[in-house]
């Protein structure tokens, strides 16, 4: 088999990440200290190799940086200051940019003038809507005393916006998985995988994407972090779920007493979400610890665009159960002004695409051992 | 003459991550006035590595001459010959103004600098006319420390006929050398090489040995050196003892032994091994009890040599006159506690390669015998020939080198010793299981890779990789690594783990240099004057410098560096002079001689 080798690799993973990784000198401390790493899956040194040698399609088929959640204790130990932490969290961001097919996610990951033109270009377009498509403000209540929400925006309409969102993301991220798939599996042509190990092992995909029970096994920081990065997941998912397929059931004028499930189900998903952002971003500000020592672009920009929503999306909800109808019409046009781009930039091409890549890495991992067994 | 200098000055210390060492706005703005300077540049501010570009920079400023100042100028010296050649100028008109070969490595030192910089601006080399003054010199030579290097360099000038003192700190000559088993990679016994020349030394009539002694102060000029020397209180009369060893042994006080590297105890009135230079007893005010509350004396009422011992003898300075130094003051190793995930200090079968080096010695405290570590009875870890032995065995290399965290150097002997190591386990031990953990073997000397490739043979584990971190498990010891060459990862239950510590700069390396004022380099050792073409003198006039405290090397090297200072010894009193220190000159002299030089030189056809 031939190899072929790309010597600009290093340079062309410094746009993903910051490291020294031409420094490693293969003593192996990182790998041994990880709690994660397996026999099959060799992680990080065996990554650092690969870099250096320039081998990008050995790179591809890898799905070793998904199995790391990034403790850092491979980065503290490191007698060469090569920050293989680093590296795995870059080879993600670099992962992520290979699998999406349009190239997009490359070019959100590597320039700032694309990302923030994405970003302008969809919430004014958003705003357009509201402009010209929308009827006036109706500065009425009703006779709860709240606002009149479904006036102003139609539940109908916003639904129907919602699921062209939501089918033109998830196709985007479904035939992102499927290059993943085809790069990951069908190009390794070392392994054959029969039919029923995909159903005996998809069960690990469900487990691993509600637990994320890998991250604790992380000797230290894990523990730590476990929590909020579930709360985190889990208030994102059902939040993103409420709003995408329930929307009518969620986006209602009328005020539920604060035990209803509508009310409990947001304020939860509130909850975590803001839990699991305050966590991150004082780690990130502070730098405190291997783990938040780098900080990309992308990872700022999906915490202030996360946040940005969620403060929003809680302030519509002020606004409207005490019958504000002004301040509610324009931050609801705000709040989603900033989720659309949000979900649209972030889903299939950038960070958020982990919450997808990440269960599938360690299910197609689990499928090659169990082929190779 | 038609032709006129313009020249760029550009500083090609990036000083990312660190400053350099240097005084680089001092040194700009000195560059900045200096005759025929066009432009001042720092590299960062310049295309990197990009010739045409560079090339437009060089023709707008209408450049004829760049000077490339900086701690090692010439590894840019090829990329800016390019841009002069594409710039349509003589690629070969670039002067190098190079901080580190003139030892500039502080913001002390930067008159020097200075003066490097006016050199190459005049496009002259600045040892053309940096040549320090010449005086008389003292025919008496002071050898710090008597390890193997100090001792060699001792012998080879007092053989050529010249007075030697030759100072040592502790009780007894013969350093790290004597503690040794046997040396790589002949498998010599070190004491069989070390002895005869320890004996030669202390009866040599034109070495004074002064042990259990330090240097105090330094005043004078090379050639002429008054040095203060503290002769600590021995206690005991070191003509009169006749070394019978009553007085240890009836001495109630005990400590951990140095020579033995703390694996056995001495008496606090001890001779450090039975083969020291002198053989006398000394007493360590530490441990003594009479020191300590005033009462004891046992030794003084045993002792058969009246008042050999007085134990109220206070220390006393001495003053001698020298012309020359030798400085071969050694190392001390890592301190492995420093590397916790290792467990030294925390498990006791985690030991050091100097402890095993003890063990495995026939004069060490288990007579040769490799056993575990155990308490005694009055709660000393001590290794006794009573305890079981390991039936395996791991050594683990680069314990603090090769290592950010600690050394980022090679302390280049690691790999060897622990070979040879494993070669004595495996002759003390012949059944056990013994495994090499390392990141590169470096076999790099005279039969070195022979030595390796015979270790290999006697079945001997070797696995690269270095152990991440060692666990106790149910009393034995748990390494984790990476067994790279195999792709797999690895954990093996061993019984003893040795760790290959590193070599580091004794703790007194700094306050020593101020002392005898000469510089140490930025890991502590000191510095020599080019490290490739004079790796023995200094830049300060009359003080040479041999063996590891000049850098990390093995006894080879060292015997040869420690000869070699001794030829520079010799060849100065053969001469009756000894060169003064560049530093001494002064900027003003050096430009003084270069415009002097540089107008001879322009007058001749």
């Amino acid at each position: 088999m031939t190899m072929r080798i790309n010597p600009d690799l290093p340079k062309e993973l410094k746009k993903y990440g910051k490291g020294e990784w031409n420094e490693c000198f293969h003593c192996g401390t990182c790998t041994a200290l990880c709690p994660l790493t397996e026999n099959n899956n060799l992680f990080p040194r065996r990554s650092i190799r690969l870099l250096q040698m320039g081998l990008n399609d050995s790179l591809t088929v890898n799905v070793d940086p998904w199995l790391c959640y990034y403790c850092g204790d491979c980065s503290k130990s490191c007698p060469r200051d090569a920050n293989p932490g680093e590296l795995m969290m870059s080879l993600r961001r670099y992962l992520t940019s290979i699998y999406d097919w349009t190239g997009l996610s490359k070019r959100f990951y590597t320039t700032h003038f694309w990302e923030f033109g994405m970003i302008l270009f969809l919430a004014l377009f958003v705003i357009s809507l509201f402009v010209f498509v929308l009827p006036p403000l109706d500065p009425t209540l009703n006779a709860a005393g709240g606002v009149r929400i479904n006036q102003f925006a139609p539940v109908d309409l916003i639904e129907i916006g919602d699921w062209i969102m939501a089918i033109i993301v998830a196709s985007l991220l479904i035939s992102n998985i499927l290059h993943m798939y085809y790069m990951v599996i069908l190009k390794d042509k070392s392994i054959k995988i029969p039919l029923w190990l995909y159903f005996k092992e998809f069960w690990l995909l469900i487990f691993h994407f509600v637990t994320q029970l890998r991250f604790s096994k992380c000797d230290t920081e894990g523990k730590k972090y476990w929590l909020s990065h579930w709360l985190l997941m889990s208030g994102y998912t059902v939040m993103f779920t409420v709003i995408v397929v329930f929307l009518p059931w969620f986006q209602t004028e009328e005020v539920h007493p604060l035990y209803h499930p509508q009310r409990l189900l947001g304020y939860y998903a509130t909850f975590g979400l803001l839990f699991g952002l305050i966590v991150v971003m004082i780690g990130r500000i502070r730098k405190s610890g291997e783990k938040f020592k780098f900080s990309h672009f992308s990872d700022w920009f999906f915490i202030i665009m996360l946040i940005l929503t969620t403060v929003s999306g809680i302030m519509v909800h002020i606004f409207r159960i005490n019958g504000m109808p002004y301040a509610t019409y324009y931050t609801y046009i705000a709040h989603l002004a900033i989720l659309v781009p949000m979900i649209m930039i972030e889903v299939p091409f950038s960070k958020w695409s982990h919450l997808a890549y990440r269960p599938f890495a360690i299910y197609f991992a689990n499928l090659k051992k169990a082929a190779a067994a | 003459m038609g032709f006129k200098k313009v020249s760029a000055v550009i500083f090609t210390d990036k000083g990312n991550g660190s400053a350099p060492p240097y005084d680089l706005p001092a040194l700009i703005e000195y560059a900045r006035q200096l005759d025929g300077i066009k432009v001042v540049w720092k590299i960062n501010e310049l295309p990197e590595f990009n010739t045409q570009h560079m090339a437009e920079k060089i023709k707008e400023n209408g450049l004829n001459y760049l000077i490339l100042a900086g701690e090692l100028p010439g590894f840019n010296k090829t990329f800016f010959d390019h841009a002069m050649r594409a710039a349509g100028q003589n690629p070969g008109a670039i002067g190098l103004a190079c901080f580190r070969e003139y030892g500039i490595i502080s913001r002390e030192d930067s008159d020097r600098a200075k003066a490097v910089l006016y050199c190459a601006a005049k496009g002259i080399r600045f040892d053309q006319v940096a040549i320090p003054n010449e005086t008389a010199v003292h025919p008496d030579t002071l050898v710090i420390g008597a390890g193997i290097a100090g001792i060699q360099a001792a012998l080879e000038i007092a053989n050529g006929g010249q007075k030697v003192y030759l100072l040592e700190k502790s009780g007894t000559i013969g350093g790290h050398m004597a503690m040794f088993d046997k040396t790589f990679p002949t498998l010599d016994c070190a004491a069989c090489i070390l002895t005869p020349k320890m004996v030669e030394v202390g009866q040599h009539p034109l070495i004074q040995l002064l042990t259990y002694s330090e240097l105090k102060q330094v005043n004078g000029h090379p050639g002429q050196y008054k040095v203060t020397i503290l002769k600590k209180a021995r206690r005991v009369n070191i003509s009169t003892c006749i070394g019978c060893g009553s007085c240890a042994e009836k001495c109630p006080a005990t400590a951990p032994s140095e020579f033995d590297a703390l694996t056995a105890l001495r008496k606090a009135i001890y001779i450090p091994f039975p083969q020291a230079v002198p053989n006398k007893y000394l007493i360590d005010e530490k441990s003594c009890i009479y020191v300590d509350r005033g009462k004891c004396g046992v030794c003084v009422k045993v002792c058969p040599v009246p008042d050999c011992i007085n134990l109220d003898e206070k220390d006393e300075q001495i003053e001698i006159t020298v012309g020359n130094i030798i400085v071969a003051t050694g190392f001390k190793i890592f301190d492995a506690r420093r590397a916790e995930q290792f467990g030294y200090g925390k498990f006791p079968n985690v030991i050091t390669s100097l402890e095993l080096e003890r063990l495995v010695n026939a004069a060490g405290p288990t007579g040769g015998g490799i056993h575990f570590r155990t308490k005694d009875k009055r709660d000393n870890w001590i290794f006794s020939p009573e305890n079981d032995q390991p039936k395996s065995i791991a050594l683990i290399h680069c314990i603090g080198s090769r290592d950010k965290n600690y050394n980022e150097y090679c302390s280049k002997v690691c790999c060897m010793y622990s070979l040879k190591l494993a070669h004595l386990i495996r002759e003390k031990l012949p059944g056990a299981e013994i495994s090499e953990y390392f990141i590169d073997m470096r076999a790099f000397g005279k039969g070195y890779e022979e030595f390796y490739e015979r270790i290999k043979e006697e079945g001997i584990n070797m696995i690269r990789g270095r152990t991440a971190k060692v666990e106790q498990v149910n009393g034995q010891l748990l390494l984790r690594s990476e067994d790279i060459l195999h792709d797999r990862l690895l954990e093996q239950k061993v019984d003893m783990v040795v760790l290959a510590v590193g070599l580091e700069p004794r703790e007194d390396a700094d306050n020593l240099s101020k002392i005898l004022g000469i510089t140490c380099s930025e890991e502590g050792w000191f510095l020599e004057s080019n490290l490739v073409s004079d790796p023995v003198t200094t830049y300060k006039g009359g003080i040479s410098i041999a063996g590891v405290c000049q850098g990390p090397k093995d006894i080879p090297d060292t015997v040869a560096q420690a000869s070699a200072a001794a030829s520079h010894v010799l060849q100065s009193i053969i001469n009756g002079k000894v060169r003064e220190s560049i530093k001494d000159l002064s900027l003003q002299y050096i430009v003084t001689k270069a415009d002097h030089f540089v107008s001879t030189e322009e007058g001749q056809p």
